[in-house]
């Protein structure tokens, strides 16, 4: 297809175009109280075009390739950049970038397309079982598994020529346990880049057992009361908070409109505990490409050190409007996209604290675990629920409350932070930024205050 | 399509599987995204693609694909096929749905305007809406909008003889505005058009009422916590207690222990004054098709009335499995997922009252017109944000408020609700509702 491509993009004229040519393998099973819900093998395949002519963009995709609709999304292509040019304001110019030739392939042990995909049925069956063996108080599961094949194909006019293949295998585990009348569910996650070894090296029932154990905990308690509290933030709700209140703030086209970080830069904004990275090259990242979608390399971003506003992400074209280097972070969901300023494995780096010495000096206070999702908002206000609450009291682990909220401004959460463990992990997540797309994210546990709500 | 959906069935059938689905769809979509105030992007997409779904000894596989080309197909039929073989034996399943007679498309779902409608027609209409935003006051800006215009054509057939063919089209717009004042910002106001035709949309409307909401929440304040009146938006209505609502009359979710009104169907669930119905005939309803994404007829069915839980909805794996009728709700995201249950319009019995007159009869309470946070649909509990929201006390507005919290449990305020308004607006989930006053809220602020 590559070559394709390279035909059709040398056939026309416009002061830049670039191609993309995207196809998906997809296999994924859905297993609900022991019963398959779904088991599926998908295959998307398409290119798109988008051309840039007097600062003005146009994008135009198709499923249909053959010469014919390619040649036709390349004119329409530059007919939209022409038409939409008198309705914008924006003068779009483009930062320099190398046109790179080169491949790239996820490292894996176990490749999908020589392995057995049925027998991961089995599988997600077994872990399901389990889950539901844990305890009678487990009443639903919702568990599944995904094999995501990506293959990339970029050109554009510039010369770059670049194939990638990139791989994920992901799971998740969705446990809703009753007790006492009252209702409550638990969630957790395994998977990175990578191949079939993944589901070896980190079975899925262990995670659904997780979940299990924390549903079934959490069912009969009280709901948390609520307050302004030191606390412990499970590493996992350090990635969200992470990538959902902080990483976003620091995306250049949001930095345009205002962001919380857009008259920040070099600037004190978190207590110097803190180190703030989005790195796109992280071996075996949930969001690793060696090239962005505008075929640039990715790299590591690092946006806070020890404190101090660094850096932000950046496409081609925020970088040249801010006169710095692209940092590989403009990526696209699928052929059907065109790409805009993403994150790809968004962290705080890991210190040398453990969790019980994070614990063991707070007198009143909380261990948050299990992130339930949240929002947040470019100022860093957010909302974050947690699944589980645990009393600290003169730093003993006390009882256990369920569904409690976290709020406040993730920069003062970030400020406030007094102590940043060493139990880093990664975790998967899917953003969703007007187009969807795989992201990592990660972080240590962290010691804190913020406003822990109950009901 | 109708005869590369049929064809994907005979091909699935030599594979020797028992029961055979092809669902084809092709799709034109425009896509206009505005950011940083601005034209961000605007997209042109052409997609297709074939989903097919077979049953092979009560084992059942599915695969889709973007191509419809033969070899694509007759593949994506050998992959249905060896997945069946790889998936258990589910002693609930009896059948695809048999052909049933389908009732006459009601009036609206299709405008040619909007199949044909040129991308510089849509450029031209987020202009308008951009525009007026910006002419109903300067201190307004606007922050993100997406226009999308759909033109769909689905094609359905299965083993059994169901042969169907239909098109829908779509606009949908929504705007977040910001206004600004001495250094204050209000907070994001979101509004929203979404109609099957050109006729009823408006995006000049949406700019308008966008600014509006904007300038409204400029100079918000805080009050102290208590317990009281809320009177939510349709779209928070739809948010926090139908999406629970939605969830608990699924009959998937019913059947696996998911829903905590599995044995109330007649008994009350709520306050008498709530009528609900899940129509799927509404003409020019956002959820409307004269049938359902497995190709059974769509109805009209009575889900709550007075208070009174009536039926769950059903698809038709679900309502074989307990002896009853599909009431024709299931429905796809697209070619690439197989059918599930899902409202088609959810319609909301309005009461008498205007907006005002349910203001006129808040002592102390808040209005909200937007919700972020989180609802749980399984338990009922939601929490979080109230945006763009008024205090009212003796029956008037007094002032905007900013970093007011909300909480409670949806079935809980299912039943406080203490009046229904009489003018129901179609939200971006088909939840036809007006606006809806519930007491004994908990409202908090730092």
């Amino acid at each position: 297809m590559i070559d394709l491509l390279e035909t059709c993009l040398l056939r026309v004229d416009a002061e830049y175009i670039e191609m993309r040519g995207h196809t998906r393998r997809v296999f994924s099973v859905v297993v609900k109280d022991g019963r398959v819900e779904r088991i599926a093998k998908g295959l998307n395949r398409g290119a798109c075009a988008r051309a840039l002519v007097d600062g003005s963009w146009g994008f135009s995709s198709t499923t249909v390739i053959d010469k014919k609709n390619l040649l036709d999304i390349l004119t329409d292509a530059r007919i939209l950049a022409c038409s939409s040019k008198p309705l914008k304001k924006r003068h779009v110019r483009m930062a320099p970038a190398e046109p790179h030739v080169d491949e790239y392939e996820t490292c894996m042990k176990e490749d999908p397309r020589n392995g057995d995909l049925e027998s991961l049925v089995g599988e997600v069956l077994d872990a399901d079982a389990e889950a539901h063996e844990y305890s009678e108080k487990v009443v639903s599961t919702t568990l599944n598994l995904s094999v995501v094949d990506d293959e990339i194909f970029f050109v554009n006019s510039e010369g770059a020529r670049i194939k990638q293949r990139i791989v994920r295998c992901f799971g998740t585990a969705r446990i809703i346990a009753k007790s006492k009348g009252n209702i409550a569910s638990a969630y957790e996650s395994i998977g990175r880049q990578g191949g079939l070894e993944i589901f070896k090296d980190t079975p899925l029932r262990e995670a659904a057992l997780k979940a299990a154990s924390r549903a079934v905990r959490i069912a009969p308690k009280q709901v948390v009361p609520g307050g302004y509290y030191d606390v412990v933030l499970e590493n996992k709700i350090v990635g969200l908070l992470a990538h959902e209140a902080i990483g976003h703030t620091a995306e250049a086209d949001l930095v345009c409109v205002g962001s919380f970080l857009s008259n920040k830069m070099g600037k004190k904004v978190a207590s110097e505990m803190v180190t703030l990275v989005d790195d796109g090259s992280m071996p075996y990242g949930f969001g690793t490409m060696k090239y962005d979608d505008e075929g640039v390399p990715t790299q590591r971003t690092v946006i806070i050190d020890r404190g101090v506003v660094k850096g932000f992400m950046h496409s081609r074209e925020t970088a040249s409007q801010f006169g710095v280097a692209p940092t590989g972070n403009a990526r696209a969901w699928s052929f059907e996209y065109d790409p805009i300023i993403r994150m790809r494995n968004t962290y705080i780096e890991p210190r040398d604290w453990t969790v019980d010495e994070l614990i063991e000096d707070i007198k009143d206070g909380y261990v948050l675990r299990g992130s339930g999702g949240g929002q947040a908002d470019f100022n860093g206000e957010f909302m974050f629920t947690v699944q589980e609450a645990i009393r600290i009291k003169n730093g003993d682990l006390k009882e256990t409350y369920r569904g409690a909220t976290m709020s406040g401004n993730a920069f003062e959460v970030l400020s406030n932070v007094r102590g940043v463990g060493r139990d880093f992990e990664m975790h998967i997540g899917i953003c969703g930024k007007e187009q969807p797309n795989y992201v990592g994210i990660g972080g240590p546990s962290v010691k804190t205050k913020l406003l822990v709500g109950g009901r | 399509m109708i005869e590369i959906a049929e064809s994907a069935v005979r091909s699935s059938k030599k594979l020797g599987v028992d029961e055979a689905e092809g669902f084809v769809q092709r799709q034109r979509v425009i896509e206009i995204v505005l950011e940083r105030g601005e034209i961000q992007s605007e997209r042109m997409k052409i997609r297709r693609g074939i989903g097919i779904r077979v049953i092979k000894d009560k084992r059942m596989g599915f695969a889709f694909a973007s191509m419809l080309d033969q070899q694509t197909i007759q593949e994506t039929c050998r992959d249905a096929s060896k997945l069946a073989s790889a998936s258990p034996r589910n002693p609930d399943w009896v059948s695809l749905p048999l052909p049933e007679k389908i009732p006459p498309s009601p009036e609206g779902l299709y405008d040619e305007n909007l199949a044909s409608l040129t991308l510089d027609e849509a450029l031209n209409m987020v202009l308008e809406g951009y525009e007026t935003a910006k002419e109903t006051d300067s201190r307004v800006s606007i922050d993100e909008g997406k226009l999308m215009v759909s033109s769909t054509e689905i094609a359905i057939s299965n083993s059994h003889g169901i042969s169907l063919y239909g098109k829908g089209t779509f606009i949908s717009f929504y705007l977040i505005c910001v206004a600004k004042e001495q250094g204050e910002a209000s907070s994001f106001a979101y509004e929203y058009d979404v109609s099957r035709t050109l006729k009823d949309f408006s995006a000049r409307r949406v700019g308008e009422l966008a600014a509006r909401k904007a300038l409204l929440s400029l100079g918000a304040r805080r009050i102290k916590s208590f317990r009281g009146d809320v009177i939510l938006s349709p779209e928070v209505a739809s948010e926090i207690l139908f999406a629970p609502l939605i969830s608990n009359v699924n009959a998937d979710n019913v059947q696996r222990g998911r829903s905590l009104w599995a044995d109330k169907i007649g008994e009350p669930v709520s306050a008498r004054s709530l009528t609900v119905i899940d129509d799927g005939l509404l003409p020019y309803g956002l959820g409307s098709s004269p049938f359902d994404a497995e190709g059974v007829p769509s109805q009209k069915t009575v889900v709550i009335e007075n208070g009174i839980l009536k039926s769950f909805l059903y698809d038709s794996y679900t309502a074989n499995k307990v002896n009853k009728k599909s009431t024709g709700n299931a429905a796809r995201e697209s070619y690439s997922s197989p059918p599930s249950i899902s409202i088609s319009n959810l319609l909301i019995s309005p009461g008498t009252k205007s907006l005002e007159e349910m203001i006129s009869e808040v002592n102390k309470g808040i209005f909200v017109n937007r919700f972020s946070g989180n609802v749980s649909n399984e338990s009922g509990e939601f929490s979080g944000v109230a945006k763009q929201a008024v205090y009212i006390e003796g029956g008037e507005m007094k002032f905007p408020l900013r970093e007011t919290m909300i909480s409670g449990n949806a079935f809980e305020s299912l039943n406080r609700i203490v009046a229904i308004g009489r003018d129901r607006r179609a939200t971006m989930m088909s939840v036809y509702t007006p606006p809806i006053l519930v007491e004994e809220v908990t409202i908090v602020s730092q």
